[in-house]
């Protein structure tokens, strides 16, 4: 028995030894100003920290933010190109124990069910660091006006063709 | 009266009076008529955030703007040529470059015709959401540089053409080319290639400063560069319509 | 002089439009520059206007370098180019208030009125220029030529489409203008215009000046005779005399054809003639010999 419990003590050991630490952590929080029940237009912000807890500096810290819609039968990841134009954070090194603190805003484009994730990486790393999901949902809101658009978009070409015509005719009439 | 502002108001009322002008007007307000009907008909359009809405219809109107420069730029020049009625201006007692700036004046009270019929379709588009001033302000800013930039272009290629046909096809086909990135999406964008045209054209320069005033919030003032660089076409453009218009003969 | 041309090139890119036209127009004089087409006339008005640079030669024009010196020329010189286009929107008093005020002469509405009538235009009020007939656009321009006041006038083939009437008229006002000092260039191919109204000529082709003078001097030096259809009321006297500066072509009974040297003075002739007992009762002026003239040189006559 204590034969066998040696051999697993050292499999453990050794297994401990080749999975590398994951010296980086990261954690996210919603600013508290955000909307409680968020709709098209608003605008999110999330609060990361990511926190050396290694014990060797790390250079290079890649963060970035990911988006994925949630909804049954949509599930995909949105490009982030209309919602934020702060889609990563460089760090050139982060030493053991020190943290940095990033604001991720977000406007909110179209309505569904997301999830962001904030990642990160460092050059010397050899995982992916990823933290908590945060979970939201957008209210669809009808963004154009069509009680606004519709008289505009047929009151304007019809004040023209107006002057046209009244143009034309006074011509004709002139002729 | 100074001979400018009485080329410019001659220029201007060959828009608003002249059935061919008003023939134009009416184009454009159809196109963009069309293009806000579509913002509430059209099911992916009418998810549009209302900053997404004023930008695309910001860049609408800049585009229609620049075509319309071109019509209106190529006509002055190649088109009064062809017409006969160039000859009597240029034989009167004014400086060519009063004749010029004339004309390059009448060319912007085109694009300000256009803009204020471009008012309350962005009223209408982008009232109610955040962004409109100041997409109101950037499309002044930057659009203003790149229509009369494409204005002065059509006049610079009617006046070293000599033909309406060949310098419209010429302008459209240079319009189309700078519109492309537009068209072909972000995917193009991405190359290097695509990036280095993004920033030589100057269509994608002025859409890029839209697109960060509008949509991503940014102060309009954070995109001097691009404004520069929109100002830099037109200045180039200037020179080309200068050039070709001091070579104008019979 | 109101234009002196001597001769001046005109070059454009590797072609040579003009080779060695010569030209001298004085006040009070009309001049017809005739040539057939492609012959540089238009070219040679553009250098006159300082619109085309000479590439030798020299061009003056009251003066004045026409190309360096535009805006002296142009505010003295009204010109009516061949295709002369107009804002058709506009209508006639809208188009010379708008060439008024680019000449520095604002116009008053009685002074359009009567720059208007001066060329005997008389639009209904408000009335497009796009509803002008060929005649009424060409009093029109011949109206905006005249806004400076100008002390030489350009016209480029101005009788071209018009009728009888018009063309008379036209003529009427030339030579009105003329007569009160003006000068006047008239290029045109319309060799009975030129018959009627110049007592200067020059001949181009292909880019060359090959005659140039007064009218009968041309036509002297080059032995053409002036034609002329006789009308008598009785019959003619026996054995027909006739002055040596005449000679009888063909006729009978109560008309003849009669040509006169060039030479000659018409009216003299005709004084002889009735000292010779001829019974002249109408004297109608066939050509000038300026179209046999025109025809030598244009194809392939020299000098």
């Amino acid at each position: 028995m204590k034969r066998f419990t040696a051999i697993c003590l050292f499999l453990l050991s050794v297994v401990a030894l080749a999975t590398p630490a994951f010296a980086l952590r990261i954690s996210i929080v919603p600013d508290h100003g955000n909307p409680a029940s968020p709709q098209m237009g608003d605008r999110l912000r999330f609060h990361t920290a990511i926190q050396n807890d290694g014990n060797a500096a790390q250079e290079g810290v890649l963060a970035w933010i990911s988006l994925v819609e949630t909804d049954s039968g949509k599930e995909q990841p949105v490009d982030l190109e209309d919602w934020s134009a702060h889609k990563a954070v460089v760090s050139a090194a982060l030493l053991p124990g020190q943290t940095v603190e990033s604001i991720w805003p977000m406007r909110l484009i179209k309505a569904g069910s997301y999830r962001v994730v904030v990642s990160a990486m460092s050059r010397s790393g050899e995982t992916l660091t990823a933290s908590p999901f945060v979970d939201f949902t957008v209210r669809q809101k009808p963004v154009v006006e069509s009680s606004r658009i519709v008289p505009v978009a047929l009151s304007a070409p019809l004040l023209i063709a107006g002057l046209l015509i009244w143009r034309l005719r006074e011509n004709r009439a002139r002729a | 009266m100074n001979a400018v502002a009485v080329i410019a108001r001659k220029e201007a009322g060959d828009l608003l009076r002249s059935p061919r002008g008003l023939s134009w007007l009416l184009a454009m307000a159809a196109a963009l008529s069309a293009f806000s009907l579509l913002l509430i008909s059209d099911a992916e359009l009418s998810l549009l955030d209302n900053a997404e809405a004023v930008y695309g219809m910001c860049a609408v109107i800049m585009g229609l703007g620049a075509l319309l420069a071109i019509v209106m730029g190529v006509d002055t020049v190649a088109g009064e040529k062809e017409r006969g009625s160039l000859v009597p201006l240029l034989i009167a007692p004014v400086a060519r470059d009063r004749i010029l700036f004339g004309k390059l004046a009448g060319i912007a009270m085109v694009w300000a015709a256009m803009y204020l019929l471009a008012l309350p379709y962005l009223w209408a588009a982008g009232g109610a959401g955040q962004n409109l001033a100041e997409g109101l302000v950037s499309l002044a800013l930057l659009g203003t540089p790149v229509v009369l930039g494409f204005g002065f272009l059509a006049m610079g290629m009617g006046a070293r053409l000599g033909s309406t046909r060949s310098a419209l096809m010429v302008c459209l086909v240079i319009l189309l080319l700078a519109a492309s990135p537009v068209i072909l999406g972000p995917s193009l964008r991405q190359t290097a290639v695509g990036r280095i045209f993004d920033w030589i054209n100057p269509l994608s320069v002025a859409l890029n400063a839209l697109d960060a005033v509008i949509i991503d919030s940014q102060a309009v003032v954070s995109q001097w560069l691009h404004w520069n660089l929109t100002l830099l076409f037109s200045g180039i453009t200037l020179w080309f319509a200068r050039d070709g218009f001091y070579r104008t003969a019979l | 002089m109101l234009i002196e041309m001597k001769a001046i090139q005109v070059n454009q890119g590797n072609a040579s439009i003009l080779r060695d036209v010569n030209l001298s127009l004085d006040k009070g004089s009309i001049y017809g520059l005739i040539g057939p087409n492609g012959a540089g006339k238009t070219t040679t008005i553009a250098a006159a206007l300082g619109l085309v640079p000479v590439s030798a030669g020299s061009v003056r024009v009251l003066g004045k370098d026409p190309w360096t010196e535009s805006r002296f020329v142009h505010a003295r010189t009204g010109a009516l180019p061949e295709q002369s286009g107009f804002y058709e929107w506009m209508s006639a008093e809208e188009y010379l208030a708008f060439f008024g005020n680019l000449y520095e002469r604002p116009l008053t509405r009685g002074e359009i009125a009567q720059r208007l009538s001066q060329v005997a235009l008389a639009p209904r009020p408000g009335q497009r220029i796009s509803t002008f007939s060929r005649g009424m656009r060409q009093r029109l321009g011949l109206a905006r030529a005249l806004i400076p006041e100008p002390e030489l006038i350009i016209l480029d083939e101005p009788t071209n489409g018009l009728d009888p009437r018009g063309r008379r008229e036209l003529h009427d006002i030339l030579q009105e203008l003329a007569a009160d000092g003006i000068g006047v260039l008239l290029c045109t191919h319309l060799l009975d215009d030129v018959e009627r109204l110049c007592d200067r000529i020059g001949v181009l082709v292909s880019g060359r000046t090959v005659v140039e003078g007064g009218l009968a001097d041309v036509l002297s030096a080059n032995g053409l005779s002036q034609r002329f259809l006789v009308r008598l009321s009785a019959e003619a006297p026996p054995d027909e005399p006739h002055p040596r500066e005449a000679s009888i072509l063909t006729g009978n009974g109560g008309w003849r054809i009669v040509d006169v040297t060039p030479a000659a003075k018409p009216e003299d002739v005709w004084r002889k003639f009735y000292d010779l007992g001829w019974p002249l009762v109408e004297i109608k002026r066939e050509n000038t010999g300026l179209e046999a003239l025109y025809l030598a040189l244009t194809e392939g006559g020299t000098a």
